[in-house]
């Protein structure tokens, strides 16, 4: 005999809403004042954190600022992060070719290791230049 | 400035003299004449020595019977460097072996060397591995001229098409002596950048971070050591191929 369909487990109930009314930003009179209250003060917080910005001001003017570290951070920044993409292409190429003819394992692995040292060697060219010219 | 190592002190010792007249013969006045010699040269002089003892050990004692663990250690770095060169440059990888060999045992050697706390990476000062790629420059160039002639070795420059050559002759040419350059710089950069980052955690935690970094120095010297052998033979296998 079938169970009667009251007592099956897990069956919603046609009609029903499944999204959790006690959602913090649903407009539930019962909670949205407390977290109106919450939100207020969170923001008042962020606005006093902004007022103590003045005080990065320069005392004075201390001459032309020195873009040499600026310069190289960003350019080791971008070195670091087109690594990046390269050897991802180059690690997922691998992958993909070693899942599709694992018998080739030997062969993958030395290109991939010789890829990726070719791709870092760029990147630890730039870092070269940094230290050259960057007077730490 | 640390003070410096025994072994700097022993070959200053001893070998100071000669060393300073060496130099000046060749123009090289040495700060302090009674210590020409610096730490990462001592270092090396004394990486260089001790594979010469392992190498002479193992061969003294080779044994088909009862191999010592020295021998088979010496035959899993020959197996390895073996497949390696076979797996490159095809039939004839054999007259090459020996000096990849030693390009892999030493530079792994050196690279390793940085993980004792307050012993200098030998192969983070540039000089060293500037010494290593000229060598594998000098080496592939030798047999590249030997196995092609000196006129076949240019017109292997000049690539397929032969009417081509001037454009591609200098690529070539600009091309190889690269080579010298991105390995030293490839080798230099990345034991300089892991002493460099294991030095900046240990100034600021200095507790249990920086031995994560030392592990990272220790893969990375396994990695390097194995790409610039690598390199050596890919550019002996192109050296010396023969594409008909």
């Amino acid at each position: 005999m079938l169970p009667a369909p009251d007592t099956q487990i897990g069956r919603k109930r046609e009609g029903v809403s499944t999204v959790n009314l006690n959602h913090p930003l649903a407009a539930n009179h019962r909670e949205a004042g407390e977290t109106m209250k919450k939100l207020q003060y969170l923001f008042m917080t962020l606005a006093v954190l902004c007022f103590a910005a003045p005080a990065f001001a320069q005392a004075g003017t201390a001459g032309p600022v020195n873009l040499v570290p600026i310069g190289a951070g960003v350019g080791m920044a971008i070195a670091a992060g087109l690594c990046g993409l390269g050897q991802g292409r180059a690690t997922a190429s691998a992958c993909e070719a070693l899942a599709r003819n694992p018998g080739a394992r030997a062969g993958i692995q030395l290109l991939l290791v010789l890829g990726l040292a070719f791709i870092e060697s760029l990147t630890l060219f730039t870092l070269v230049i940094v230290f050259a010219k960057v007077k730490i | 400035m640390h003070e410096p190592f025994w072994i700097t002190n022993l070959l200053n010792h001893a070998f100071a003299g000669p060393v300073d007249g060496l130099l000046n013969l060749v123009g090289v006045h040495p700060d302090n004449p009674a210590r020409p010699i610096n730490d990462t040269f001592a270092l090396e002089v004394l990486v260089a020595f001790c594979l010469i003892v392992f190498f002479a050990i193992v061969r003294m004692s080779l044994s088909v019977e009862s191999p010592g663990a020295l021998q088979q250690a010496a035959e899993m770095i020959h197996e390895f460097t073996g497949d390696q060169g076979e797996q490159i440059i095809g039939h004839g990888a054999e007259r090459f072996q020996a000096f990849v060999t030693c390009v892999f045992v030493f530079i792994l050697a050196n690279n390793l060397l940085g993980l004792i706390p307050g012993v200098v990476t030998p192969t983070s000062a540039p000089v060293v591995p500037l010494g290593v790629a000229c060598c594998t420059f000098l080496y592939y160039n030798f047999y590249g001229l030997k196995e092609q002639g000196i006129g076949g070795y240019i017109k292997h420059h000049a690539g397929p098409i032969w009417w081509l050559w001037i454009l591609l002759f200098p690529i070539e040419v600009v091309s190889n002596l690269a080579r010298v350059m991105s390995l030293t710089i490839r080798l230099y950069a990345n034991m300089f950048a892991s002493d460099m980052v294991t030095l900046v955690f240990f100034s600021m935690v200095p507790v249990v971070i920086p031995a994560v970094f030392l592990g990272l120095h220790a893969f990375v010297s396994l990695i390097q050591a194995y790409v610039f052998m690598l390199l050596a033979m890919i550019y002996m296998s192109i050296a010396v191929s023969h594409e008909h």
